[in-house]
C-alpha cells in the first residue's frame, strides 16, 4: 500500500501514512485530516517548522539512539562532516537527505534518503554484528 | 574525459577516504578518473542519474557515493574498498 500526505485541517499537523490518524497528536481533534500532495506538504513544513541547528539535530539523534540498538558514531568528527553534508542539503534541496546517497528526483522515493533514514533494513547493517548506517552515523552498540 | 568516473560527494566520509586512494592508482597506473562531485553540482547529478539503473543494480538500490563507473563497459563499483580491489576493478 502507498503511503499519502495528510495534513490536519485544524493545526496543519503533517502525516505520512497509509492512513490519516484518527486523532491529531498536535490538536487532538478527531477526524480532522484531509490529504494533500507531496508538495503542499514539504511547503507546509518548510514554512511553519522551527529550524534545527546543527547541535540540536546532534541531540535529537542521540536521544533518538538511546534505547537502541545503535548508537551515534563516536567519531566526533566523522559526525560532524556529516552533519554539514546533512544541513547543506537541506538549504539547497528542502530536506536532510544523506550526503551519502543521491536523490532521484522522485520525492517519495528521496523520502527515503531523509535522515535518520530506515537504515535497520539495510544490508549494511542488518545481521551485521558492527553494522551502520551507509553513511556511517548510526552504528550497532558494540556489547550487544 | 576519462572513461573511468568516480561519484563522490563533498561532505561524503568514504568518499574523503577514497579520494587519496583513487590518487595513489592514478599516479601509479597513469590512468585517470573523472572526480564529479554531485551534491553541490546538479550537473554532475543529472550525469550520475542518467546512468541510475546501471549504478542501482550494484549499489543496493540506491544512488550511493562513491560509485565508480566505466562508461565503456557500464561496470560499476560501489563504496568504500581496498586499493587492490579498485586496481583490479579499473585495470583488470
Amino acid at each position: 500500500m502507498k503511503k499519502k500526505f495528510w495534513r490536519c485541517h485544524v493545526c496543519n499537523d503533517i502525516h505520512f501514512g497509509i492512513k490519516a490518524p484518527k486523532l491529531c497528536p498536535t490538536c487532538r481533534v478527531a477526524h480532522a485530516y484531509v490529504e494533500i500532495p507531496s508538495g503542499e506538504a514539504l511547503r507546509i513544513e518548510s514554512e511553519t517548522t522551527t529550524k534545527m541547528n546543527q547541535e540540536g539535530f546532534l541531540k535529537a539523534i542521540t536521544a533518538f539512539a538511546e534505547n537502541n540498538e545503535f548508537q551515534v558514531n563516536p567519531d566526533r568528527e566523522r559526525v560532524d562532516m556529516l552533519l554539514d553534508g546533512v544541513f547543506s542539503n537541506e538549504k539547497n534541496h528542502g530536506l536532510k537527505f544523506c550526503p551519502c546517497r543521491l536523490r532521484t528526483k522522485d520525492f517519495e522515493e528521496d523520502l527515503k534518503l531523509v535522515c535518520p533514514c530506515n537504515f535497520r533494513i539495510h544490508e549494511t547493517y542488518k545481521d551485521i554484528a558492527d553494522g551502520e548506517c551507509w553513511c556511517g552515523l548510526f552504528i550497532k552498540r558494540s556489547e550487544l | 574525459m576519462s572513461n573511468l568516473i568516480m561519484f563522490h560527494g563533498k561532505e561524503c566520509p568514504h568518499c574523503r577516504r577514497m579520494m587519496p586512494i583513487v590518487e595513489k592508482l592514478e599516479k601509479e597506473e597513469g590512468i585517470s578518473f573523472d572526480k564529479l562531485e554531485v551534491w553541490h553540482n546538479e550537473q554532475n547529478a543529472d550525469k550520475m542519474r542518467s546512468f541510475k539503473n546501471v549504478i542501482e543494480a550494484k549499489c543496493g538500490g540506491q544512488l550511493r557515493t562513491p560509485t565508480f563507473l566505466n562508461t565503456d563497459t557500464d561496470s560499476v563499483l560501489c563504496g568504500e574498498v581496498p586499493f587492490e580491489n579498485l586496481k583490479e576493478w579499473a585495470i583488470g
